[in-house]
């Protein structure tokens, strides 16, 4: 394995555990940080005029990724 | 109007519950799982199944409530989200390949597992009812 991918895999695994950290942050009693769940609520929420931006954003984004990992 | 708005949202269908949706989605999962990449058979499978997602997130039929302000540890979610967009912008960047992989060519040799291909497709389409929900 090149120092590269490796570099790489180590860089995509900190990311996954500073995610699930910061989570468990959130899920402590009177924590100021809001969960990965409420912040994706307020995005997704987020209009522009009586266009759900957020909405079409967010479930397009993971309907691609879907078909992205198990189909193409 | 509003008032009807304010019904839906507050009053989710009657199999909206763990119970009815968990048994669905990993049923859903099985089937997706068996389907081989690049087959038209997961094409339209997962065209389905994330059409049929995206329909019910637009139409809001399950839609909750939106819980209250954000408090100022929000942007604590920059750091994981930061460190994920270099990485898999660089390596994109670079040409993904093998010696910069990124991250869905780094799980592809993984989801080639028929065990492993029905857990993350269960993963994936159990976080889309939770952002469909949101």
């Amino acid at each position: 394995m090149s120092l590269t991918r490796a570099i790489a895999i180590a860089g995509f695994l900190v990311a996954i555990v500073a995610c699930a950290v910061v989570e468990v942050l959130a899920r402590r009693r009177d924590s100021t940080i809001p969960t990965l769940g409420e912040v994706c609520a307020h995005a997704i929420a987020y209009e522009v005029g009586r266009v759900p931006v957020g909405r079409i954003g967010f479930f397009g984004f993971w309907w691609w990724l879907g078909w992205h990992l198990f189909a193409r | 109007m509003e008032e009807l708005e304010l019904a839906t949202t507050d009053a989710p269908p009657h199999w909206d519950r763990a119970v009815v949706t968990l048994p669905v989605l990993g049923f859903l999962s099985l089937i997706g799982g068996q389907l081989p990449s690049y087959s038209t058979r997961a094409n339209v499978y997962t065209i389905c199944v994330g059409g049929a997602m995206l329909w019910l997130g637009l139409t809001g039929k399950v839609r909750r409530p939106l819980p209250g302000r954000l408090g100022p540890g929000t942007t604590w979610w920059l750091l994981p989200i930061g460190i994920f967009g270099v990485f898999e912008g660089s390596t994109f960047l670079l040409g993904s390949t093998p010696d910069f992989p990124t991250f869905s060519r780094l799980a592809d040799p993984l989801l080639e597992d028929e065990l492993l291909r029905t857990a993350g497709y269960f993963v994936w389409l159990s976080s889309f009812w939770a952002l469909v929900r949101r």
